[in-house]
């Protein structure tokens, strides 16, 4: 900031003042109150009864709630079930769309589809699949001599359900990014392998996964981080049901704060949310840093 | 131990071809060097004997079989990289191992021969590095060690040298001759330097525009070049090329007039046009009376320590001479010269072919 002369660091603040305003006001100013509001009752259905502090008691009514645990356990569970398919399924697709192949130039281009559609029409496309009487997905099933499955509202079904839209969606982002480390792999090591006769599989455990390892360590923290704050899909498949099947945390802050007004369980709530976060990306680069193929 | 031979081989991209049929036969255990300026097709002729590329065309057999069809692996062959296409996760002596697993060999015989290798090649106290703690000289020698793992037939170099310092190239060179004097083994080996190429090859394969203009000794590229694009091509300082019509017995140039010699006298008529060629260490200068070949004035001297180049000024005609140093003359000094007859090349000046009586 050097550069920025005496007369005018006036100027500079006032055409910076908007952004941080706005910074301020969106971000950084409902996080402070959020955890301002963690340590207090606040029950928007209450609105005369003072918010008073209460210390530490949102954050002990959380974690000592069998439905809180619940709803971690679900979202973990979910979260396990998204990486590991898009996980195999976007390395496949990649090995799949890198080989010298017509058409594959645009079938990578249209499988990021997906990815550029908005979650709450994802979830209402999947929606439409899923209908139990008029969806697609029971319709082409029937010809098998399958079903009808009652994908979103049976318990056994709802979480893959989700699960399969999310994968849907997100499967062309870990295919991207695969795809693009296998092209910037060195093409001569795969043809001194060629010629030395290793087989398809020992080439593709033994020297692709290793060079691209790093890759996929950074892609799949990125899809944990986003599948930890998974909402819209489920909002608009399932709202959490059948009974609390599908809830995940997020279902569970939006519950708390704006179905039974208790604006500071959902603020607790938050932050421990946050705090697993924060506890995630840690390990993301702590994990980056120890990459012994960095060096 | 493979021999190889190309019948009219050629390698198509496209519409374009690259490698123009060409014809080559390789014996069992021979060195052979294929040289030429870059772009000339060299790769690709080596990638085609590897199984790496295609034959758009033509046939290729390796040991007597034709191999056209034959997956690379079983073509016997191993290859050195020109970037040592080495496993950049694994240390050497993986590296190793991973050449050596499609063999499914015992745990102690894959044992011995990487251990028998590294000594041979002065690796044995880095097996447990990985390339990137490599010196370029090292990771070389870790390429050759993996190709020589499996003890192949035939070996492919693409300018295994060409990543090394000047110092460390001639260094690599002798070993690379020593190892093929040991083993014996067939190799191809690909460069667009012509003195890996001389002091390497037990047959040099001289290649320009995916054709083949010579094939010989290294003797022979070099004392019967069969065209211009060879003479010139081999040898450093380059030959002098000079036009000149034949006259009276002579080769008459711009300022230059030369004495046909005997061997050439019954090939050439009068009043044909050729272009002679001349090696800068086989012009002298003369200090005495004897007839002179032409009279030049000396542009520029470079002292080479033993030996000086002379850039020598004939008419419009620019030539190099290497003469020994204590007889270098001073700049823009007028020198008379000689040329020796017994070595001197006339080519056609259309077709550029020699006029030498040639073996092939
Ligand atoms: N994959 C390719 N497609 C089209 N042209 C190619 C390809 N590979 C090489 N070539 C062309 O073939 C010619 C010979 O290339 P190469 O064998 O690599 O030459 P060298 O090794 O002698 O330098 C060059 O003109 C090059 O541009
Ligand atoms: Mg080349």
């Amino acid at each position: 900031m050097a550069y920025i002369r005496k007369r005018n660091r006036k100027i500079f603040l006032i055409f910076m003042m908007p952004a941080v305003l706005v910074l301020f006001g969106t971000t950084i100013y409902p996080m402070l109150y959020a955890g301002y509001l963690s340590f207090r009752s606040y029950d928007l259905a209450k609105l005369f009864v003072p918010r008073v502090y209460v210390g530490w008691a949102n954050y002990r009514e959380i974690l000592s709630s069998s439905e809180f645990l619940h709803t971690l356990i679900v979202t973990f569970k979910l979260m396990a079930m998204t990486l590991s398919v898009q996980l195999v399924l976007g390395v496949g697709i990649a090995l799949l769309v890198t080989q010298r192949l017509p058409g594959m130039g645009v079938a990578r281009t249209l499988l990021l589809i997906p990815m550029m559609i908005s979650p709450v029409i994802v979830g209402l496309v999947w929606l439409f699949l899923y209908f139990p009487e008029l969806g697609y997905l029971n319709y082409f099933l029937s010809f098998l001599g399958l079903g009808p499955y009652a994908w979103i509202t049976s318990t056994d079904w709802a979480l893959w359900a989700i699960a399969i839209a999310d994968i849907w969606q997100w499967t062309p982002f870990v295919m991207m990014g695969t795809a693009a480390a296998l092209t910037n792999l060195s093409p001569e090591p795969f043809e001194a392998a060629k010629l030395d006769g290793n087989s398809p599989f020992d080439v593709f455990w033994r020297v692709t996964l290793p060079q691209i390892r790093p890759v996929l360590i950074s892609l799949m923290f990125l899809r944990a981080i986003d599948a930890f704050k998974i909402y819209d899909i489920i909002f608009v498949l399932t709202k959490g049901g059948p009974g609390d099947t599908t809830e995940v945390l997020s279902m569970f802050i939006y519950r708390q704060s704006f179905t039974f007004w208790r604006m500071g369980v959902g603020a607790a709530a938050s932050f421990v949310s946050l705090v697993i976060i924060v506890v995630l990306i840690t390990l993301f680069f702590k994990s980056l840093n120890r990459d012994p193929h960095q060096a | 131990m493979s021999s190889i031979e190309l019948k009219k081989v050629v390698k198509r991209y496209g519409a374009v071809d690259v490698v123009h049929g060409i014809d080559l036969e390789i014996a069992e255990g021979e060195f052979v060097v294929l040289l030429g300026p870059s772009g000339c097709g060299k790769t690709t002729t080596l990638r085609m004997i590897a199984g790496l590329e295609d034959v758009s065309d033509g046939e290729l057999s390796i040991g007597n079989q034709v191999v056209n069809a034959v997956a690379p692996k079983d073509r016997g062959v191993a290859m050195v990289f020109q970037n040592y296409a080495l496993y950049p996760h694994m240390t050497v002596r993986q590296n190793m191992e991973f050449a050596l697993r499609p063999l499914r060999l015992a745990r102690s015989e894959t044992d011995r021969r990487i251990n028998e290798t590294a000594v041979l090649l002065g690796l044995d106290e880095l097996l447990a590095r990985r390339p990137s703690q490599l010196s370029g000289g090292q990771r070389q020698r870790v390429a050759m060690a993996r190709a020589l793992v499996r003890t192949p037939d035939v070996f492919l170099f693409d300018e295994p040298l060409s990543n090394l310092d000047a110092k460390l190239r001639t260094q690599v060179r002798l070993e690379i001759g020593k190892l093929h004097k040991r083993l014996g083994t067939t190799i191809v080996y690909v460069t667009h330097d012509q003195v890996e190429a001389m002091t390497l090859a037990d047959k040099i394969v001289i290649m320009q525009d995916g054709h083949i203009e010579q094939t010989g000794s290294p003797q022979e590229v070099y004392t019967r070049p069969r065209n211009r694009f060879v003479a010139t091509f081999i040898g450093s300082p380059a030959m002098n090329i000079v036009p000149a019509t034949i006259s009276d017995g002579k080769l008459v140039g711009d300022h230059v007039s030369v004495e046909i010699p005997e061997r050439f006298k019954k090939r050439v008529q009068a009043g044909q046009k050729v272009e002679f060629g001349i090696r800068p260490t086989e012009i002298s200068l003369l200090d005495g009376a004897e007839q002179a070949t032409a009279t030049a004035r000396v542009e520029v001297t470079e002292y080479l320590g033993d030996e000086a180049l002379l850039d020598l000024r004939i008419g419009s005609q620019e030539l190099i001479a290497e003469v020994p140093a204590n007889q270098c003359p001073a700049e823009d000094a007028e020198v008379r010269l000689r040329f020796n007859p017994e070595a001197l090349h006339i080519f056609d000046a259309e077709t550029g072919m020699s006029l030498e009586n040639q073996a092939r």
